[in-house]
């Protein structure tokens, strides 16, 4: 143990050096320096599975991007994205429609002893996303070819323009460590086996993720020595942190984003990833009470979503008329319901259902539980009686899943948000009869639905792809398991003196971060 | 012997009697009077008179439907039309204050009854029955009293969900042990005196003396100490609405106007202030309500004046 002692002049002459360091403007600009090595930013709740097979996403892939590798990265284009190759590979590119060669950078290594990051690693990768929970990305991909120990050929099935946008950008892209990841048994969830990557991660669950730079990285530095994600589940106190100078950046809630579009706070910049969020209010096809279709539909006609935009979003985000978010194609401008309550009432006599009360699951989120309140009333005002039930993320996240427990079976109603990627593909992937009783807990197959999927993601024709995606929409919208809620924009505010960089569909990848 | 007007001994006997029963109408005069002349009793008094009278009357006074929505006019300031401003969905502040004080009242009419009733029964069986009964009991007491009423809630409700009757649960459970000790400890000063021995001589059962001797001697500080957790328990039910683990939308609580006001408190401080308001003025009457009771019927345990 090493004790150091303090005696009285020592401080005193301590605290005139730093007091007059604070006088020059070189000083500032030192104790800035100092202060601008660590950056506090937001988590919204723990990491619980870091393996990219069986995340659930968000800050999960937040933290692959700072510790695995990845072939590709978006790249912001003005109020576009594109992609381009990552510090991981010399070399990326299509040699055909179905052909994507690779060369990985030489001399990588993961932590742990495990070599060097090699061509095998990348085939192991995506071999196992195939049979993952998240296989819905790796459909186009047939196999990876390993032609030597850094280089590699992805083979896709058919031809698929977006799949390096989709897939290899995202987190499902994410590059694990073949030895140390068969070590660990296959699978992996709190604790990365090995890492390759600018940052090292470790968290304390409840407090905060640590990412501190990696002495064994030979790739590009960090903006940031460190990086300290604090656990701040609800987004109105992480902004009372962000405003209290305790991080550097966090996300807006839509009140928020509202009074600071009219008073910017002093020091502080927006900055708005996407509007790649899709919203909806699912309902159990299968489940006895919402079994009958009108009752669906009359649901579907009693929900007057612009009142949610309004009271619940503060006018903050665009009307969702489906899960192709604005701008992406096949992004609709209506949808096959109206609010309509006579329509409602209607169609709920000609079911001959009454007395129906149903439970409406949310996150215990401001805005979900707002939005859980209007529906409410809205269905109050059919005859439907309607209690909420507020969720914590974990149990939230597994209701729908048969494999985590039986709440599925009980499940009626829901209000549920997914973030895409910019191509409509990736949303339409949940949906599919496949993904029943995993992501799709509406649990409706059709199997039009499942050929259309396979048609986009092979179609090469822009309108005739377009063609399909707002079909595959229609189907969803005929189905009456959908209330179209909203496209969040994914917006944050940060300090003046950082760039942020965020994915279009809002993780932020903290190594690209940069002091200004 | 006889009965008769002019007996001595009678009239020796009917003389005492109205002595004592003048002396006990004195005393209650004398209690009376200190507790109207003591500032604290009565602000105390009238505090807990308007919450229960807001509480109860609740649906007539309050100028809005809680749960109304008016979303055009939501997180508007206060204004004669809004007195307490709106929330989020343009629901009047002060209806749902209104509507809020009977959650508070109805948490803590239930869970103070309840918990008084079996922390009673509890605390006589403990100091009343065997040795071993009494340390079991005591062990229980103790061991619910070193749990966190926040962490048991939050267990309990990862089980079952949030509820109403979740909150009431807790509030019993957490608050049984405070009266089961006093009552514990009032039935062993007692378990020896002479008018128990008597009764137990003549073979009274052990019910008859517990509910019938025990008990109206013990009662009284237990009702004094139940004046004095009302404000605890009115807390636990705001606490636990504010962590959302309280009362289900869009029921109006305290502890839910709190939360709802505390997230957008830069946009719409109103809110808090108003939700916060009712809660200290409520803890304050009960508080000053219960002390000055205290220093009238238990003037051993006063605040030493």
């Amino acid at each position: 143990m090493t004790l150091t002692n303090t005696t009285r002049r020592t401080f005193l002459t301590s605290a005139a050096a730093l007091g007059a360091a604070g006088f020059f403007p070189g000083g500032v600009g030192m104790l800035r320096a100092q202060e601008g090595r660590v950056l506090n930013l937001r988590l919204d709740g723990d990491n619980s599975i870091l393996d990219p097979g069986y995340m659930v996403g968000g800050t999960e892939i937040e933290a692959q991007k700072q510790c695995l590798p990845f072939l590709a990265e978006y790249v912001r284009d003005g109020d576009t994205f594109s992609w381009q190759p990552t510090a991981y590979v010399t070399r990326l590119e299509y040699v055909d429609d179905t052909h994507i060669e690779f060369e990985l950078a030489p001399g990588l290594v993961w932590s742990g002893g495990h070599g060097t990051l090699k061509a095998s690693d990348v085939a192991y990768s995506y071999a196992r996303m195939k049979d993952s929970e998240w296989s819905g990305y790796f459909d186009a991909l047939e196999t990876v070819e390993v032609t030597g120990e850094l280089t590699g050929t992805l083979v896709l099935n058919k031809p698929f323009a977006p799949f390096i946008m989709v897939t290899l950008c995202h987190g499902p892209g994410a590059i694990v460590c073949e030895a140390a990841t068969e070590a660990a048994g296959g699978r992996f969830t709190t604790e990365f086996p090995a890492i390759c990557g600018p940052y090292t991660y470790s968290a304390t669950p409840g407090q905060r993720a640590v990412f501190e730079k990696n002495p064994e990285w030979t790739g590009p530095a960090p903006g940031f020595d460190r990086v300290v994600c604090h656990v701040i589940t609800e987004v109105q106190a992480a902004e009372l942190a962000y405003e209290a100078g305790e991080i550097d950046c966090t996300e807006l809630g839509p009140d928020s984003l509202a009074r600071y579009s009219k008073e910017m706070p002093e020091n502080t910049a927006i900055t708005t990833a996407g509007q790649l969020q899709y919203m909806w209010m699912g309902m159990n096809t299968q489940h006895p009470k919402l079994q009958d279709i009108k009752v669906r539909q009359a649901i579907q006609h009693a929900v007057d979503v612009d009142s949610i935009l309004a009271g619940a979003f503060a006018g903050t985000s665009a009307k969702s008329h489906g899960i192709v978010c604005p701008g992406l194609l096949g992004a609709r401008s209506d949808h096959g319901y109206t609010y309509d309550p006579a329509k409602a009432r209607e169609l709920m006599a000609e079911s001959g259902v009454t007395g129906l009360e149903l439970t409406l699951r949310t996150l215990n989120w401001q805005e979900r539980l707002l939005t859980a309140q209007i529906i409410q009333a809205n269905l109050a005002a059919i005859g439907i009686t309607v209690n909420i039930l507020p969720m914590e993320s974990g149990p939230f996240w597994e209701m729908g899943m048969e494999e985590a427990g039986d709440t599925w079976q009980d499940l009626e109603l829901w209000i549920m948000r997914f973030a895409t990627v910019p191509d409509p593909y990736e949303a339409t992937q949940w949906f599919i009869s496949g993904q029943v009783g995993i992501w799709n807990w509406e649990r409706w197959t059709d199997e039009e639905f499942d050929s259309l999927y396979d048609e986009g993601l092979s179609e090469t024709d822009t309108a005739a792809r377009e063609a399909i995606y707002v079909r595959m929409q229609e189907i969803m919208d005929a189905t009456g398991a959908y209330v179209w809620i909203n496209h969040e924009p994914e917006t944050y505010a940060h300090k003046t003196s950082i760039e942020v960089v965020a994915a279009p569909s809002g993780e932020l990848n903290y190594h690209r971060f940069k002091p200004v | 012997m006889s009965a008769l007007p002019s007996d001595p001994v009678v009239s020796d006997t009917t003389a005492t009697s109205d002595a004592l029963r003048e002396s006990a109408g004195r005393e209650r005069r004398e209690k009376l009077v200190r507790f109207l002349t003591d500032w604290q009793g009565v602000t105390g008094l009238l505090l807990v008179v308007i919450f229960f009278a807001s509480a109860i009357f609740a649906p007539w006074i309050a100028p809005y439907d809680p749960n109304a929505m008016d979303i055009p006019a939501r997180m508007s300031g206060p204004t004669w039309a809004h007195i307490a401003g709106t929330d989020q969905l343009g629901r009047d502040t002060f209806s749902r204050i209104l509507h809020g004080g009977r959650v508070a009242l109805y948490i803590a009419a239930i869970g103070v009854s309840a918990s008084l009733s079996i922390g009673l029964v509890l605390g006589m069986i403990a100091g009343y029955g065997p040795r071993w009964l009494d340390n079991l009991l005591l062990l229980a007491f103790d061991a619910v009293r070193s749990f966190p009423a926040v962490i048991l809630a939050l267990a309990t409700v990862a089980l079952t969900g949030p509820s109403l009757t979740v909150v009431l649960a807790i509030v019993i459970l957490t608050t049984i042990p405070s009266y089961g000790r006093v009552a514990r400890t009032a039935t062993l000063a007692l378990r020896h005196t002479e008018f128990i021995l008597a009764e137990r001589s003549l073979g009274a059962s052990t019910g008859r003396i517990l509910f019938q001797h025990v008990m109206p001697n013990v009662i009284g500080p237990l009702l004094i100490l139940a004046a004095m957790e009302v404000p605890v328990v009115v807390s636990i039910e705001a606490g636990l609405s504010f962590l959302g683990i309280g009362v289900l939308p869009p029921q109006a609580s305290w502890g839910t106007i709190l939360n709802e006001g505390y997230l957008v408190i830069r946009d719409a401080p109103w809110m808090v202030i108003a939700g916060g308001i009712p809660l200290i003025l409520t803890t304050l009457g009960f508080t000053f309500l219960g002390e000055a009771l205290r220093d009238i019927f238990d003037p051993r345990m006063g605040r030493g004046r």
